[in-house]
């Protein structure tokens, strides 16, 4: 039975402090959650997500790029018109198009790769949420009955101001 | 080479000097294809619609002036400009060379016409209407077209057919100077010329072929299959 | 870090003020909205009236096809590049000035597209059979002309309205949330379910972060793109002075231009009437005003380039249009725009004393235009004189294009309206000084 606490920190070199000390207590990342009203920059490798955004775009950018010219390539030689002495199918004329439909790949798979990566479209546990204060940073770790202590004793020796069960 | 088979290739060959601007050409065309008829409104709005038109020049200054007379139709351009800008296909070259305008294709963005240099394609901005008695005397072979859609000159497409089929049917080829299209069949000065480019002795291909054959516009590159014949420029 | 020379708003004062204008609505906000609406359904009705009785009752003919719409359309659409752009450009400098502007200029840009991308199908000869140029399988295995450039329109449009709306969204998704805690009623429902049950974990604002800059360097990729291919509308056709290559580079210069002194215009409307004048400091009309003025220049440079090349060529068919233009029936105009988009901004933003805030709106305006009236010179002289004298003709609009046009304006002001009433126009959560920032 997990038990759930909120450490609440007035800036963010306190809650970095607490973040490496539990970390190194042996508390994994998925047991670590940082609330606030806006985003916080903690330094690199303190509390770094997996992140694919960057390949998510790239591969939805060419997977679209190589669906539209496909696509536009069947479609003239299907029903070839022939107009204006232009050739059927040339890259000039469809390279528009097919930049559009890139862009529109990486844009499209941006989107999903946020709303998955964030959690918003994943299916949500049913651990408590601290209540965000304005200007504030709330720590939440989940943590063993046992561990409970310790992880009290650690962000507080960090400088939290305020830690609740949840 | 079997002359039943060969791909035609339908051109045109108009003398200008022969031309004395009498318009029969402009009427024919208007009795055969079911054009619009315009009213002094429309006209002045610039809303006419001809698919043939005699444009004239004035050359001089009075009293050495000289005027010129210039049937101008669709050129049924070999790289057509009209063609490529249609989003929908509604304008391609078919096998015989023609451009054609797919009147229930046309969705009505004009960007043809813009593009054409010779400003030969007509939008209907309304539903064409005639006057009675004038809708008693419509073109059964020639379909009518509907508001918001572009039409241009066919070279009389409903006669190629009809006289194709015709050979066909008697199992012989297409004679040199059998299909005329209207403004061709009523100009009095015989100044037009209509046939098959493709074969080397028509009336048409050895017109087009004479020392004072030029095109309208030559240096567009749109190469048109409309050949002018004037002694000098 | 704040500079020490900014003023801190408490947060809480940050909350109220720029939730305020989100409370019950004014007098004067309900008159302005009933307006709004009325013209714009106006709009809509002429445009209904259009197609039951053709399109003949527009004021366009041969050899002047494409008339006010054709106008309206890269107009709008140039306007819509302003707002992602800035933000997007901003964004990816790191402006920090920028953080009160970036909602208004990318509401700017989805409205404006919503717009412009509404006159493609207005102009249509036969706008019900308009879906033939989206590409479905269909029994007669007709697919669209991919080589046309309205088919490239298309898709350039409908990838930058994506685009832009995601953009829009993003940023709005914690500013909503918050807004789902604090209000009642159908607000709470509509604010939660546009949060997506956002709860503001270092995970969502990482991937929120991340995700809205590479948003930022794709958007501005498409819109580069997007206008581009609208001129490319012209500059593909053969039509005297159309066939330039200038034209890209031209309108996508143009765009910007028109959109900046569009969202400087809003700005100033936006914090007037929403008492925003402590967010929206001098410093943000100045340094919009000092954009302005740089491309104010950029488009004389362009349109100096594009007409000296002309006249040097000296191209008879082409002389045709300029002389029409530059002395011929449209002198007027185009004279007038010159002194709107170059004249005007360069003495109000040019000269510092003269650079406040009622004066860059000024100049805003007028660059706004001198923008329809250069695209209106695009547009119609061209068309007016083709190579062949002979089909010369002249364009005159009539009540049903001007009616029209006026209800984009209105229809503007009424999604604006709406918008600024629903959501924070100034992004809360950005516009926080970071205090709690690592530095």
């Amino acid at each position: 039975m997990s038990v759930y606490l909120s450490a609440d920190f007035a800036s963010v070199e306190p809650a970095t402090k607490a973040v490496r000390d539990l970390k190194s207590h042996g508390f994994g990342l998925d047991d670590l959650a940082v609330y606030s009203d806006e985003p916080i920059l903690f330094p690199r490798g303190v509390l770094d997500r997996p992140r694919h955004m960057s390949l998510t775009a790239v591969f939805g950018a060419i997977t679209l790029m190589l669906v539209a010219t496909g696509f536009i390539y069947f479609t003239q030689h299907n029903y070839p018109l022939i107009t204006g002495g232009m050739p059927i199918f040339s890259f000039w004329a469809t390279g528009i198009i097919t930049y559009e439909f890139t862009m529109f790949g990486a844009i499209l798979s941006t989107f999903a790769c946020f709303l998955w990566e964030s959690g918003l479209i994943r299916k949500r546990d049913s651990a408590p949420l601290p209540r965000i204060r304005p200007e504030r940073i709330h720590l939440r770790v989940r943590c063993n009955p046992d561990q409970t202590d310790a992880a009290n004793q650690l962000m507080l020796r960090a400088g939290a101001s305020e830690i609740t069960r949840l | 080479m079997d002359t039943a088979e060969r791909q035609h290739r339908w051109g045109m060959a108009i003398d200008l000097d022969r031309c004395t601007g009498c318009q029969a050409c402009v009427v024919a065309c208007h009795a055969e294809n079911n054009l619009p008829v315009s009213d002094p409104k429309s006209a002045a709005k610039g809303r006419t619609v001809h698919w043939i038109r005699v444009d004239r020049y004035y050359d001089g200054v009075f009293p050495d002036v000289r005027e010129k007379h210039m049937p101008v139709l669709c050129q049924q351009c070999d790289d057509a400009p009209c063609e490529p800008v249609c989003p929908v296909y509604a304008t391609y070259e078919n096998e015989e060379g023609l451009n054609v305008q797919v009147y229930n294709r046309c969705v009505g963005t004009r960007y043809c016409a813009n593009n054409c240099p010779y400003q030969v394609r007509f939008f209907n901005f309304f539903a064409p209407e005639w006057p009675e008695p004038l809708a008693l005397q419509l073109n059964p072979d020639v379909s009518i077209r509907m508001g918001g859609v572009m039409e241009k000159c066919t070279f009389c497409i409903q006669r190629i057919k009809r006289t194709k089929n015709d050979a066909k049917d008697e199992n012989r080829a297409v004679a040199d100077g059998e299909i005329q299209p209207a403004c061709a069949q009523s100009c009095p000065a015989e100044a037009m010329v209509f046939g098959d480019l493709n074969d080397p002795e028509s009336k048409v291909s050895r017109m087009a072929g004479s020392g004072r054959s030029s095109r309208l516009l030559e240096e567009l590159g749109t190469k048109p299959k409309v050949f002018y014949l004037q002694r000098g420029k | 870090m704040v500079a020490a020379t900014e003023v801190i708003i408490p947060y809480h004062e940050v909350r109220d003020d720029l939730w305020r204008p989100l409370g019950p609505a004014s007098g004067r906000y309900w008159v302005a909205l009933i307006l709004a609406f009325l013209v714009s359904a106006w709009g809509l009705g002429c445009w209904g009236y259009q197609i039951y009785a053709g399109i003949g009752v527009a004021g366009i003919n041969r050899p002047v096809s494409w008339g006010f719409y054709l106008v309206n359309f890269v107009f709008w659409i140039g306007i819509s590049h302003a707002g992602t752009l800035i933000s997007a450009i901003l964004r990816l400098t790191d402006a920090g000035w920028r953080k009160p502007v970036t909602r208004v200029a990318e509401a700017i840009t989805v409205f404006a597209l919503m717009i412009g991308g509404m006159f493609p199908l207005i102009h249509l000869g036969r706008v019900w059979v308009f879906y033939w140029l989206i590409p479905y399988p269909n029994s007669r295995l007709l697919w669209p002309n991919f080589r046309s450039p309205l088919v490239w329109d298309l898709t350039a449009i409908v990838t930058y309205l994506t685009g832009s709306m995601i953009y829009l969204y993003l940023p709005l998704i914690p500013d909503v949330a918050q807004l789902a805690q604090e209000t009642t009623g159908w607000r709470k429902r509509l604010y939660s379910a546009l949060a997506m049950g956002w709860t503001g974990s270092d995970r969502e604002w990482h991937s929120l972060e991340f995700a809205m800059k590479l948003m930022a360097g794709l958007i501005l990729a498409v819109a580069v793109s997007v206008h581009t291919v609208v001129s490319w509308d012209f500059s593909m056709s053969l039509a005297p002075t159309w066939h330039s290559t200038i034209f890209g580079p031209y309108f996508v210069t143009g765009a910007i231009f028109s959109g900046i002194a569009a969202l400087l215009l809003v700005m100033v409307v936006v914090r007037r009437a929403l008492h925003l004048e402590k967010y929206l400091l001098k410093k943000h009309f100045n340094n919009l005003g000092k954009l302005l003025l740089l491309l104010s220049v950029a488009w004389l440079y362009f349109t100096a380039a594009e007409n000296l090349t002309i006249w040097y060529g000296n191209d008879p068919k082409e002389m045709q249009v300029f002389g029409a233009r530059t002395r011929g029936g449209y002198a007027p105009f185009f004279w007038f725009m010159v002194f709107c988009n170059f004249v005007v901004p360069f003495v109000l933003l040019g000269i510092r004393r003269l650079r406040t805030i009622n004066n860059t709106a000024i100049a805003a305006a007028c660059v706004l235009v001198g923008m329809w009236l250069e695209r209106f010179l695009i547009i119609v002289p061209t068309l007016a004189t083709p190579r062949l004298a002979a089909s010369w003709g002249h364009y005159a609009p009539t009540w049903v294009e001007i009616s029209i046009s006026c209800a984009t304006f209105s229809g503007m002001i009424f999604m604006y309206l709406v918008f600024s009433k629903l959501f924070p126009i100034i992004s809360v959560w950005e516009f926080e000084p970071h205090p709690l920032e690592d530095e």
